[in-house]
């Protein structure tokens, strides 16, 4: 009860948690560090696993409040900005889900996996703290 | 009606004069073929193979831009990038590949016209320093193909640029293969042209030459005929030809030989059937003239008895009158008809030697036949002969040579007949000699040292005798030969011979006896008559 409660603060808020998989991303990371890497500037974690970007589509409001926040840029602006890393081969393209429980699945599953979602964890995913808070 | 005749250009008979041997139509056919797989190989198999990879080439990479197209409008629409990532990824490992871009599209409002316009800029391209013009279009050098994708963020399209040196080097590649294959054609073509010339030509050479030499007599000639084919057996039918040619000359070797001896037969048939005619003419010929000779000569015999008679007793009657009581001038009178009386009984009795050779030329023979030694009669003859001469002219002097064959036997002839035919033959002889004689004495004649000669010679051979008188006078020239047995006919100046001695001797011989009188003579040299009787 208290889980949903949260999570339904989250989204209200516009707040974001980040996810990731238990192996390549670190527990904790500063913020500038979370946009260097979901921004395909870096695309390996210090242990050498590939970075694996798991966000929701811009369509949902988690995904437009990620594009908001993050990459300061709208939907539209973020597809174009992923088109053009990927058309130049600067980097792979995250995947876009729609809905939170498939991106959560997908990051638990994915080694390097690490992904941006408006509520609290489910499960035994492995929560990532930015700037050491668990939402920002 | 005008016929008109067709004739056709100089150069076309030229054409029609060529002769194109075997061999070169072998070959000719050979090179054609070469030629033609030459052209293919080198000029129309690479241009075709050349265009269908160009269209390869060209339909891949258009597929290629359709694919990221579609990865494009897929990333931009459904925010899956998956497809566009695979694309690019793809494309981009791709050596071949120039440059990709994404050209987006925009439309704007110009104010100078008014109107909306498109404009296209590179919004991406990989790689990333490499911007192309969005107005490029393909040259020989660069592929162009263009996608174009449409969606509610973006609107543009995918230029994707390929260069052609894959093409390049494949049309190379084509080409030096075509050559390759060409050469190993034209090698193939003259192995097999090779090959046909000593399959046919060489044969059919072979064949000719054989031929030629059948056709220049010898029907030994053959082919070696040890192939299976059309021309192994044309080289068998031409050896069986050759083979039944020869078995067919040997035919008509032998029909020939045979016609050969019949045609000898025949020829003596005609010989002997043209003697017997000459012969049979000869005796009509004889036997009117024998008529009209007795007739003659019994009509001349009167008045010339009475001639002759009349000439003695008158020549009598002058004696008796004598020369007493004369005058010189009736003296000399009586002396002139004496000679007169002289001349007559003279020539009378010529004429009267005449008139009994007539007669006797037209009774022919009346004679007995009886065995008779030719060597007696010969010998008796030639010595009464030779008397016969000498008492009429006493220098007269000859050789006379004899060459009796004394196993001849007694033969049965007519005996006076044929003394009379020798002794006629001999006094023809002692005349030619004693003429040759008086002409060397005289010194008209060119022979030195002559000496007269007469040789009688008797021989049996095939059951016939034969009597040769030979002399070696002047001999009888050829334009008068035929005549020399034609009664009267003589070339002894008047009053030395009648013509009728050797006119009588052929009628003795030939109707007589059955046998032959022939005559060899050389002008100049000799005259040989031939008396031949049957023994």
């Amino acid at each position: 009860m208290a889980l949903l409660f949260a999570n339904t603060a989250n989204a209200q808020d516009g707040m974001l948690s980040v996810i990731s998989n238990g192996k390549g991303a670190p527990s904790e990371m500063n913020f500038q560090e979370l946009k260097s890497i979901l921004r395909g500037e870096r695309q390996r974690w210090s242990d050498g696993t590939k970075v694996v970007i798991a966000l929701m589509k811009t369509n949902t409001k988690a995904g437009s409040t990620t594009s908001k926040k993050i990459y300061g840029m709208t939907g539209d602006e973020l597809n174009k900005y992923w088109l053009a890393l990927v058309f130049q081969g600067k980097a792979k393209a995250p995947a876009f889900f729609n809905t939170i429980a498939e991106l959560q699945s997908f990051v638990e599953q994915t080694p390097g996996a690490i992904g941006i979602i408006d509520v609290a964890a489910q499960g035994n995913t492995k929560m990532v703290t930015i700037d050491g808070k668990k939402t920002f | 009606m005008e016929k008109k005749h067709f004739s056709p250009p100089p150069f076309k008979r030229k054409i029609r004069k060529m002769r194109l041997g075997v061999q070169s139509k072998i070959w000719l056919t050979i090179l054609c073929i070469v030629l033609i797989f030459a052209f293919f190989l080198l000029f129309f198999f690479p241009a075709q193979q050349e265009k269908y990879l160009l269209k390869n080439y060209e339909k891949e990479i258009q597929t290629l831009a359709n694919t990221v197209s579609l990865g494009v409008k897929i990333a931009l629409t459904e925010q899956n990038f998956e497809g566009v990532q695979t694309a690019i990824d793809f494309i981009k490992d791709d050596n071949r590949l120039r440059f990709v871009a994404m050209i987006q599209t925009d439309s704007i409002y110009e104010e100078k016209t008014k109107q909306k316009a498109l404009k296209k800029t590179v919004f991406k391209s990989f790689p990333e320093n490499f911007t192309p013009d969005p107005n490029w279009v393909s040259n020989e050098l660069l592929i162009i193909k263009i996608s174009p994708f449409s969606t509610d963020i973006m609107k543009g399209e995918i230029m994707v640029g390929f260069n052609t040196s894959e093409i390049v080097e494949s049309k190379k590649e084509i080409r030096q293969t075509s050559l390759l294959v060409s050469a190993l054609i034209s090698v193939f073509g003259i192995l097999i042209g090779l090959w046909l010339a000593r399959q046919i030509s060489v044969p059919v050479l072979a064949l000719r030459d054989a031929a030629l030499k059948v056709g220049g007599g010898d029907l030994f000639a053959h082919v070696k005929a040890i192939q299976t084919d059309e021309i192994g057996e044309l080289g068998r039918a031409f050896n069986e030809m050759v083979v039944d040619l020869r078995q067919a000359e040997e035919e008509i070797i032998k029909v020939n030989k045979s016609l050969a001896a019949t045609n000898a037969n025949l020829e003596l048939a005609l010989v002997d059937l043209k003697a017997a005619q000459n012969q049979l003419i000869h005796s009509e010929k004889m036997a009117s003239l024998g008529q009209l000779t007795a007739g003659i000569a019994h009509e001349i015999k009167n008045p010339l008895n009475f001639i002759n008679n009349f000439a003695e007793i008158t020549g009598e009657l002058l004696n008796e009158v004598g020369q007493s009581g004369l005058s010189p001038e009736q003296e000399q009178l009586v002396v002139q008809a004496r000679d007169n009386l002289m001349k007559i009984n003279t020539h009378g009795k010529r004429a009267d030697s005449i008139v009994k050779n007539m007669l006797q030329h037209s009774r022919a023979t009346t004679g007995e036949f009886q065995f008779t030694n030719i060597n007696d009669i010969c010998n008796e003859f030639m010595h009464l002969a030779y008397h016969g001469i000498r008492a009429t002219n006493n220098i007269f002097n000859c050789t006379i040579e004899t060459n009796f064959d004394n196993h001849i036997q007694p033969v049965k002839v007519m005996r006076e007949d044929i003394g009379r035919v020798i002794l006629n033959l001999l006094n023809n002889a002692f005349y030619a000699v004693n003429e040759k004689n008086e002409e060397f004495k005289s010194g008209n004649s060119s022979a030195n040292g002559y000496k007269p000669v007469v040789t009688v010679t008797t021989e049996l051979i095939n059951k016939r005798v034969s009597i040769k008188i030979r002399d070696n006078g002047n001999g009888i020239p050829d334009e008068i030969r035929d005549r020399i047995f034609n009664p009267f006919f003589t070339t002894k100046p008047a009053g030395s011979g009648t013509g009728l001695g050797l006119s009588l001797s052929y009628d003795i011989v030939v109707k007589g006896h059955g046998g032959d009188l022939l005559v060899n003579s050389q002008k100049g040299q000799f005259t040989e008559f031939i008396i031949v009787l049957p023994a």
